[in-house]
């Protein structure tokens, strides 16, 4: 496992209602994680998803509620098509689309939540640090 | 209002690539409506395109502005003090805009990083049709409300023409085509029928003068009322 990859994840509050056990998770892996709460998933736009991806970030992560249990009724509908954009925006520059991840469960489900951390390791070891990111990251600090 | 899309970034990045200071400019009327050149789009394009030269090995440095209408120039003097310490600009309004902005900006390369598309209607979320050619001699208050010059593929005057099948313009089974094209004279018939204002069709519309459509070279509007 590539150490010190910084992974944003930016997750709805329904969804993640704790992000200090994401994060811990995270952190006992090695990775350097940052969980950015969200009020909805949708919320996150393409831009936001771009820009973090070229300053910050080796790994995004845009969690939210599964389809038909968000709040905001089509948030998580229209967060996947956003997403969607995003990658081909990837595919575009020449960076893998993988960077940048979905997840969708009920706040809950701790076997998705199990799944997504393992998930996030794989792809960091698959793809290793962000080639396209900024050589010297701002530092962010955990909300 | 004027539909635009991006250019493919590829494209983009060949334009401005001997450029280091690069301002990217967006337009928050039209081309923001249609998601391709407001200030999102703006910061969409400015990340894009750091990554795609980082990825080259180049460092750019980039900058965002939007401004509400790059094609009035009152609006464009922020920009053009924002613009005097770049190499290049990079702009993602109409083509009007990025020729008013060029306009402004004598000594600085204005690229274009939008394909200006043409006059169209929001037609739902997501989807932009043409309707309008801009002829400069309206003819709708004829036809129901539908444009013959823009929705018929052949701008017939006097249509149909005879090679709609099922409603749909014959273009619709041409090799290449997409998407489904309704027959634009009879959505005209359909129209003018539920007006109780078929018997319109037995005027014919003699040929166009198309002076007015750009024949006679580029066209301008005077309003000496409105001059200062």
């Amino acid at each position: 496992m590539p150490q010190n990859l910084t992974i944003v994840v930016m997750a709805c509050r329904q969804a993640v209602p704790d992000p200090a056990l994401l994060l811990g998770a995270l952190q006992t892996s090695g990775l350097s994680p940052r969980v950015i709460p969200e009020p909805c998933s949708s919320k996150v736009e393409v831009f936001q998803m771009l820009r973090t991806l070229a300053d910050e970030a080796d790994l995004l992560w845009v969690v939210g509620c599964p389809e038909g249990a968000c709040q905001m009724v089509e948030g998580t509908f229209r967060m996947a098509k956003r997403v969607g954009h995003a990658r081909e925006y990837l595919q575009e520059i020449g960076l893998e689309p993988e960077r940048l991840g979905i997840a969708q469960f009920f706040a809950d489900n701790q076997e998705a939540v199990a799944a997504l951390i393992s998930e996030i390791k794989e792809r960091a070891k698959t793809l290793g640090a962000n080639p396209a990111r900024a050589q010297a990251p701002p530092a962010k600090e955990q909300p | 209002m004027i539909i635009g899309t991006r250019k493919p970034l590829a494209e983009i990045q060949d334009m401005v690539k001997k450029y280091d200071r690069l301002l990217v400019v967006g337009c928050d009327t039209c081309v923001a409506e249609c998601a391709s050149g407001g200030r999102r789009e703006v910061a969409e394009l400015a990340a894009a395109l750091d990554m795609a030269f980082r990825l080259a090995g180049r460092e750019k440095k980039i900058q965002e502005a939007s401004v509400d209408r790059q094609c009035v120039h009152e609006f464009l003097l922020d920009v053009v003090e924002a613009a005097q310490d770049q190499d290049a600009v990079l702009s993602l309004a109409c083509g009007a805009g990025v020729q008013a902005l060029a306009t402004r900006l004598p000594e600085t390369p204005v690229f274009p990083g939008l394909n200006t598309q043409f006059i169209g209607e929001t037609a739902q979320r997501g989807l932009w049709l043409e309707n309008c050619r801009g002829c400069g001699n309206c003819l709708l208050g004829l036809t129901g409300g539908i444009c013959p010059v823009t929705r018929c593929a052949k701008s017939l005057l006097n249509g149909p023409c005879g090679g709609a099948r099922a409603g749909l313009c014959e273009i619709t089974f041409a090799k290449g085509i997409d998407r489904e094209v309704p027959c634009a004279w009879l959505q005209i018939y359909d129209r003018l029928l539920s007006l109780g204002e078929v018997d319109r069709l037995l005027e014919i519309t003699p040929p166009k003068d198309w002076s007015t459509g750009g024949g006679a070279g580029p066209r301008q509007v005077v309003r000496p009322d409105q001059q200062a």
